[in-house]
């Protein structure tokens, strides 16, 4: 590339379909141990709630992201692994908790998704039959968010000063509550969980409609698109980046990766060339690679597409740090 | 093969005296070190310990920031994130978070612990609380703390739909606090369904305990106060087709053990000498629902207090053991700091051993959930010279008998 830009790359393992085959630990462990040896960024754990609301569904995932993505941080040291988690199913403290210390255990690869989309059938199992109305939907979620980013924000990075002789764990000062008092919640903080080593876990927004564009423009690290016609695409991109410049953001602070699904027979390499095709188009910073969680597909990806890639200069050869934050190129975690 | 005793392993960071983490043997980083916590379960499971055990709390612990900061309890990892590392980072040990009826949803919560279930192959368990603090209220919307009550009351609720999701019951709840359409969208847990724990030992607390729980964690100072405890929550089994060895009864016990006697009291009083009198004051005022303890002359009894809303049942020990041992505030204080209340045994491996044996023996525990004062020392301590000594008098198992954490615990299969 002129610039040296290279592009992004995340991996969603999607359930196999075929009746009788469970999506054991062991197997998905192996699928994402490959994808970080092939260096991507991160892989992107969906949730087992039903999101496509159809009985029709896929095989859900047998576990749900947040246990999965600790289990996961243990046998991995390189790639990130975010989870997605609905904000209907928590509670803002205790999934911003949770995240947080997904972090820690991760030593700073973790990642929050939140779909910015209501599920109808999450909303019935969650004592909420009659739902939020679209646009109470998106005031909640853009507060939810906001009391989480603030959160995770409560503890300055030199605040534990596990001093024994002098008795002070911490220094008071470099505690912070956050008292929110908003349309649709309260909460006081601080986490009772330590800074993230990334400073903050990375936020990733998906489901976006067009009025969530601003929310994500505002409070997004990284922005998953579906993928469209190449045709407009990159409008769609540099209308996203003009939002971002005119939240007083750095347009290249937040990531913009759209999601690629690649069939699972084999026809692989052609989709090097599909790959640098929308990239030069500048209709995104990369991509998330939606795959059958199998291994041979996820090695087929890995041996062919991906050192393609890197022989066309559009992937870099390894990891630049150790967090997730340094993998995406974004700031924090004292890594730049 | 007579009976055996259970024994938890209940992690908590730098230890559980409250001064632990000043101990110059102690990780003082332990609350954020992953690896520390792998390689305690690691001994925990070595040892062949029934379970890990963790505590939790959604908030800080202390409302003063002074005196927060001269503890290490602000921060730490989220119980159940925890767990799940440690899931895969073990093969048999079983796993039991707590986590509060008061601030989750039941469907969630269900969900949550049925994975770890099937990423740990049958080995979770879910401690149910309803949550005493008011500085956890301020983080849910809440005004104040709700009535023990109506806590209770929603926890009833909360436990009959999470254990009808486990059970693969199909139809939908529409209840007074919640409702919840579908059936859970996991397989069955390979151990039928996740192992209910329950610490609250009130009077409605027995009741729900005995109405669903699999284990019951308490604190019990005296033999008596903890033969009374064990006698009533079997009794109140029956109400509810219960046989008494449905339930196991886990009081904690928080041991400082060492070859000789001598030297297991310098390491007590070397982490006594840690606590500062403000710090030990604090806590003790947290669990008594008091937030003025430190107006009162610190070498002067403890005052008569209106009863709890937070944790009754532990303010009715402490103001028993206060009359009992005629303690003053500071004395109390001191004693609470080492375990929070629960019972604490200094002595060589061969005397917290007898005691052991002699509750349990004595029918006033099913097993112990074991509290060591700090880490990792105390659990090696425990691991390396108490188990030993158990297993050789045949109180405790040399190997697991099975898989998952109910065979551990000898507690049926649900159908
Ligand atoms: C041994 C024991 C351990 C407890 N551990 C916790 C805990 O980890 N987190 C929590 O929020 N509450 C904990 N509780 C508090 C209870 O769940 C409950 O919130 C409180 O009302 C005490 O109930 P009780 O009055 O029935 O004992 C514990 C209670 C007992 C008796």
């Amino acid at each position: 590339m002129d610039n040296g830009a290279t592009m992004h790359l995340a991996v969603s393992p999607v359930p196999d379909t075929s009746p009788g085959t469970g999506l054991e630990f062991n197997r998905l462990a192996s699928f994402v141990q490959r994808a970080e040896a092939a260096k991507l960024d991160m892989v992107l754990l969906a949730d087992a709630a039903p999101t496509s609301g159809g009985e029709s569904a896929n095989k859900p995932m047998p576990f749900e992201s947040t246990t999965l993505l600790a289990a996961l941080a243990t046998v991995t040291n390189g790639i990130g692994l975010v989870a997605a988690a609905s904000t209907m199913a928590h509670q803002p403290y205790n999934l911003g908790r949770r995240v947080a210390s997904l972090d820690i255990i991760s030593h700073g690869r973790a990642g929050w998704n939140a779909t910015m989309a209501q599920v109808p059938r999450e909303a019935a199992n969650f004592s909420r039959p009659e739902g939020f109305s679209a646009d109470d939907f998106r005031r909640r979620s853009e507060e939810y968010i906001g009391i989480v980013q603030g959160l995770w924000r409560g503890w300055d990075r030199d605040a534990l000063l596990f001093d024994k002789s002098g008795g002070r764990f911490h220094d008071p000062e470099k505690m912070h509550l956050l008292d929110h008092k908003g349309e649709f919640f309260s909460v006081r903080g601080p986490l009772n969980v330590a800074r993230s080593p990334q400073d903050t876990p990375v936020l990733v927004l998906s489901g976006l409609s067009e009025p969530d564009l601003d929310i994500a423009a505002r409070a997004a690290d990284v922005i998953l698109l579906e993928s469209g016609p190449i045709e407009g695409a990159n409008l769609r991109y540099d209308n996203l980046k003009r939002r971002i410049a005119a939240c007083g953001r750095d347009p290249d602070s937040v990531k913009v990766l759209t999601n690629i699904s690649l069939a699972a027979d084999g026809r692989l390499t052609a989709a090097a060339d599909r790959l640098e095709e929308q990239f030069h188009a500048k209709s995104c910073d990369g991509f998330n690679i939606q795959l059958p969680a199998q291994l041979p597909v996820i090695d087929e990806f890995a041996d062919l597409v991906v050192p393609e890639l890197r022989r066309r200069g559009l992937f870099r050869e390894n990891y630049r740090g150790t967090t997730l934050r340094s993998h995406l190129g974004l700031v924090g975690g004292g890594e730049q | 093969m007579t009976a055996q005793m259970k024994l938890g392993a209940f992690l908590w960071a730098t230890g559980h005296h409250i001064a632990a983490w000043r101990h110059p043997k102690v990780h003082v980083t332990a609350g954020i070190d992953i690896d520390h916590y792998i390689q305690l379960a690691r001994t925990a499971e070595a040892a062949k310990f029934d379970m890990i055990f963790c505590e939790d709390a959604a908030g800080l612990r202390e409302a003063n920031v002074g005196i927060a900061s001269q503890t290490s309890r602000s921060i730490g990892f989220e119980p159940i994130s925890l767990l799940s590392a440690l899931a895969v980072q073990t093969s048999r040990i079983g796993l039991v978070s707590t986590a509060s009826t008061s601030y989750n949803e039941p469907y969630g919560l269900a969900r949550t612990f049925l994975s770890l279930d099937h990423l740990s192959g049958g080995r979770a368990g879910w401690n149910l609380v309803t949550s005493a603090s008011p500085i956890e209220a301020a983080n849910f919307g809440s005004t104040g703390l709700k009535l023990h009550a109506d806590r209770y009351e929603r926890a009833r609720e909360f436990a009959e739909v999470v254990t009808g999701l486990w059970h693969g019951k199909s139809s939908g709840h529409d209840g007074q606090s919640f409702s919840v359409r579908d059936p859970l969208d996991l397989p069955r847990s390979p151990q039928g369904a996740p192992v209910m724990v329950q610490a609250g030992a009130s009077d409605v607390g027995r009741d729900l305990a005995a109405r669903t729980a699999d284990v019951v964690f308490t604190a019990a100072q005296t033999f008596e106060e903890a033969k009374a405890f064990y006698d009533d929550l079997k009794g109140r089994l029956a109400a509810y087709g219960r046989e008494p060895d449905d339930i196991k009864i886990m009081p904690g016990v928080s041991p400082v053990v060492a070859e000789t006697e001598t030297e297991a009291r310098e390491k007590h009083e070397e982490l006594q000498a840690l606590i500062p009198d403000d710090v030990g004051v604090a806590l003790l005022s947290s669990y008594l629902s008091i937030s003025d303890l430190w107006r009162y002359p610190i070498d002067g009894p403890l005052p008569e207090l209106p009863e709890s809303e937070g944790m009754k049942s532990r303010q009715a020990l402490v103001v028993e053991q206060s009359r009992r041992d005629g303690l003053s505030i500071r004395q109390l204080a001191r004693h609470f700091a080492g375990a929070r209340g629960h019972w604490r045994i200094v002595g060589t491996p061969a005397q917290v051993a007898d005691e052991l044996q002699s509750r349990f023996e004595g029918g006033a525990a099913d097993g112990f959930n074991v509290m060591p004062s700090y880490f990792p020392g105390e659990l090696d301590a425990f691991a390396t010279l108490v188990v030993p000594e158990l297993q050789r008098r045949g109180l405790f198992r040399r190997d697991y008998e099975g898989r998952t954490l109910r065979d551990h615990l000898g507690l049926k299969r649900p159908a």
